[in-house]
């Protein structure tokens, strides 16, 4: 029989069993790309159908962890840098995914694997070395509690290979904090991190610290000749975006005067809406400063965000507008220097920097409330504004040290511990921290946290891009919408956040805005499966579909669909967002509508059917 | 073999789209991002159409998308103009138009904003664009534009301002729709430089006018 010839993908998956120490290669099923095309949906069709029951401890060695880069990862199309991290969560008890940009991803495919699928627990501490089709479980006793620079050197001496990449967890990791992150390209310039959901946790959880891998394949091209034609002149348009350009000169962290201005930027754990130290961590204070040093940039990137600051004689990548806020704005902190430093323990630990921010928020809230003292934070006093105690506790965070091990757990599971009507300033959907993107100042964003499968994420739609003013013409979003309405934002949201759904398979960043239908297009001319875009969001509706079926199997209802109280009830009294309170119902009906989903937010049996998914019905055990 | 229907070679009608699209853009007339063509063989109920966001300098056949007048793509690969309401909207209203040309003439374009109306200053102002229509501002790419332009080309006009943003061309060919978008511009050109030098440009008398009509059997 002749072996199937695949042009974008590399055609196999890895699957590793940590417990039994078996390596084995399974085909890339064509009928799967099909359906799911590749990244998170790949990652979502195996971890649903794998995973032997979804209500297990995410710590337990039955949760599985995948690597799976995107369709077009590795390929010269623009921004197709991306591989996700998807398992059971930690952190939201249910769906838990990360995606990371840099190099990792497309080194992995020019080693032959679209992905790996990891499954039970290593013995003890372990790493993966893989070299071109060549896969060992390598002793990591040595590495255990190395932070994430050093294991990368430790690795790298260790393989006598100065090019391997890695990605890697931290002591965060292994310590099961429930936001620790997986970081990869890690020098130099990095690390890029897949922050989100724990997925540094269950890696942890394994005894798995690292996966170095080492590729010289090729990846093959259907059409080489019209794909690089199409992106060649795409160039201009994708470079001529008022976004790209803000961006290519400051990154993410160039958008802080704006997010600031619009009231979106948050303050004071959510509660003021000015901050006037601003001015000194846009993105633009960081270049005047000289603490911005240099740019990177991530496979096949032409907008290069990445930027790099120098903290403790290492170039490292510098802080996002994520981190400015969470750590900064949150904290009332308005130092860049101080930024510069708390980013670089968080990366150095292994944690994510949303999660980390606002669980040190609520807790300087309950400090100021009196709901907590000094004699439970070990003495240190978490006054807003405060980088000393900041500093600290992040370290307390990684090591699980005394306080640091109730803010461990998420702001979720902490304000449950502590009690006391805490859980009112805890900034969390379904359990992950919120964002840095205030929903009073961006509606629709509201819905989108209330709705992503993952908890509160700002990625899944990037809705706020929307209601800044974008237009997307290939999804039927015509006409600019007001910031502050909520009708007729329902099935925007729910179309952002499909078209993410292929964002991700595809391995594609968002900072690189390809048209869809430009993306269908490079897609067919790399892969030569053809596919339109309404052929590509009836698979976006299937995948963020059966990711709900897996969250109705862990619990997850109609109530979790919601906002904190703060956001609902409690309009700030200052600033752009002044006197806004988010007006979830309308846009959740709405959205439940566009879904095809029941009152409860259950998608109907009808949905089901067409988008070919009752069979999971019976294998999650879930009513519909 | 491409296919023939009543003359008309679809391949041949996408090699013409790319040449009318770079002749307007060696014009000066569409941009590297900005401007469209379309054309269908007569009668069809779908059309070819360029690419969005590609740079419109050198196109080639394969870059092309042939649409349903509601936008599926029929045949092609990738992005097709986000104008293409406008063009299924003429070509729904306008048996006779074939071709579609939506450039950004720059003249033309500077005389409407400065709210100065195209005179018959030449025999071609008269004797090519006939009947000139102006829309005013709607976004790019939207149904409101579609709808707007829709009207004023079932009115039988043969070009149309869209006040900040460009012009749309019609014609019974793509030559025709390319003649008629360039024609827009040159007498634009005529009438801004006379108004430049300080002088009211003179307009072909009204009776010479009429008699041009007469002559070729003219509709007004």
């Amino acid at each position: 029989m002749q072996e199937q010839e695949y042009f974008g993908y590399a055609g196999r998956i890895l699957y590793i069993d940590l417990s039994r120490e078996k390596v084995e290669e399974k085909t890339l099923c064509i009928e799967d790309i099909e359906m799911f095309v590749g990244g998170i949906g790949l990652a979502t069709k195996i971890l649903v159908e794998e995973i032997p029951d979804p209500r297990i401890d995410p710590y337990s060695p039955e949760n599985i962890l995948i690597f799976m880069t995107g369709a077009l990862t590795g390929t010269p199309v623009y921004g197709a840098s991306r591989y996700v991290v998807a398992a059971k969560s930690p952190l939201t008890g249910a769906w838990g995914e990360a995606h990371v940009a840099g190099y990792w991803g497309t080194e992995l495919k020019k080693a032959g694997y679209d992905g790996i699928v990891i499954k039970g627990k290593a013995s003890s501490p372990v790493y993966i070395y893989i070299n071109d089709r060549n896969v060992e479980l390598r002793d990591a006793s040595k590495l255990w509690g190395l932070d994430v620079f050093t294991v990368d050197e430790a690795i790298k001496n260790e393989l006598n290979d100065n090019s391997v990449r890695i990605a890697s967890i931290g002591p965060a990791g292994e310590n099961l904090v429930r936001y620790a992150v997986i970081a990869s390209d890690i020098q130099p310039n990095g690390p890029r991190i897949g922050g989100r959901t724990g997925m540094g946790a269950v890696m942890g959880s394994k005894n798995l610290k690292a996966i170095a891998v080492k590729g010289s394949g090729r990846i093959k091209i259907k059409d080489p000749a019209r794909l690089s034609s199409i992106l060649s002149r795409l160039l201009p348009l994708i470079m001529s975006s008022p976004t790209a350009q803000i961006l290519a000169a400051y990154g993410t962290a160039g958008e802080v005067e704006e997010f600031y201005e619009y009231g979106d930027m948050p303050i004071k754990n959510f509660t003021l809406g000015i901050f006037e130290e601003y001015k000194n961590i846009t993105g633009q204070s960081f270049r005047e400063k000289g603490i911005v040093v240099d740019v990177y940039g991530c496979w096949a990137c032409p907008v290069k965000c990445w930027k790099v600051v120098e903290v403790e004689g290492r170039r490292i990548r510098a802080p996002e507008y994520e981190t400015i806020a969470s750590l900064g704005s949150l904290l009332m902190i308005g130092d860049p220097y101080y930024l510069a430093k708390v980013n670089y323990l968080c990366c150095k630990y292994g944690l994510d920097t949303i999660s980390t921010g606002v669980t040190i928020a609520w807790a300087m809230e309950c400090f100021e409330r009196g709901i907590i003292s000094t004699a439970d934070t070990g003495g240190i006093p978490l006054t807003w504004g405060n980088k000393d105690a900041v500093l600290k506790i992040v370290e307390m965070i990684a090591k699980r040290e005394a306080f640091g091990n109730i803010l461990a757990e998420g702001c979720k599971r902490a304000s449950e511990i502590i009690g006391k009507g805490s859980i009112d300033y805890c900034a969390h959907v379904k359990g992950v921290e919120m964002p840095m993107h205030d929903p009073r100042a961006f509606k629709g964003m509201g819905l989108q946290y209330a709705t992503s499968n993952r908890g509160a994420d700002h990625l899944y739609g990037l809705f706020f891009r929307i209601e800044q003013g974008q237009r997307v013409h290939d999804l039927k979003i015509y006409e600019r919408v007001d910031r502050f309405s909520y009708k007729g934002k329902g099935w925007m949201v729910a179309t952002m956040e499909l078209w993410s759904e292929i964002q991700e398979s595809m391995g594609i960043c968002k900072f690189v805005d390809i048209p869809p239908a430009h993306v269908a297009g490079l897609y067919t001319y790399a892969t030569s499966i053809k596919r339109t875009v309404p052929e590509l969001m009836k698979i976006a509706k299937r995948i963020f579909t059966l990711k709900r079926l897996f969250n109705i199997a862990c619990g997850i209802t109609r109530v979790d669909d919601t906002l904190p109280r703060r956001f609902l009830k409690e309009p700030l009294n200052e600033g752009g967002a002044k006197g806004e309170v988010v007006e979830l119902e309308p846009m959740l009906k709405e959205y439940y509508e566009f879904m095809g989903w029941n009152d409860n937010g259950v998608p109907k049996r009808e949905v089901l059917e067409e988008l070919g998914l009752l069979k999971y019905v019976e294998k999650l055990r879930i009513k519909i | 073999m491409s296919e023939l229907i009543f003359g008309f070679d679809e391949e041949q009608i996408k090699k013409d789209i790319c040449k009318v699209m770079r002749n307007l853009f060696e014009r000066g007339l569409v941009s590297a991002l900005g401007g469209n063509v379309s054309a269908r063989v007569p009668g069809a109920k779908e059309f070819w159409i360029t690419p969005s966001g590609i740079f419109k300098g050198e196109l080639t056949p394969d870059d092309l998308i042939k649409l349903d007048f509601d936008g599926n793509i029929v045949e092609g690969i990738g992005r097709p103009s986000i104008e293409w309401p406008l063009h299924a909207a003429i070509y729904r209203v306008r048996a006779d138009v074939n071709a579609v040309v939506h450039a950004h003439n720059p003249f033309t374009l500077g005389l409407a904003l400065a709210g100065v109306g195209l005179k018959p200053i030449t025999v071609e102002a008269v004797m090519v664009l006939r009947k000139v229509e102006v829309v005013p501002f709607a976004f790019p790419g939207t149904d409101q534009l579609a709808k707007l332009v829709s009207e004023k080309a079932s009115t039988g006009a043969r070009a149309i301002i869209l006040q900040n943003h460009g012009i749309v061309a019609m014609g019974a060919n793509l030559y025709e729709a390319e003649a008629i978008a360039e024609t827009l511009e040159e007498v634009a050109i005529a009438q801004f430089v006379a108004l430049a030098l300080g002088k009211e440009p003179p307009v072909i008398p009204e009776r010479d006018v009429e008699l041009y009509y007469k002559l070729y059997r003219l509709e007004k």
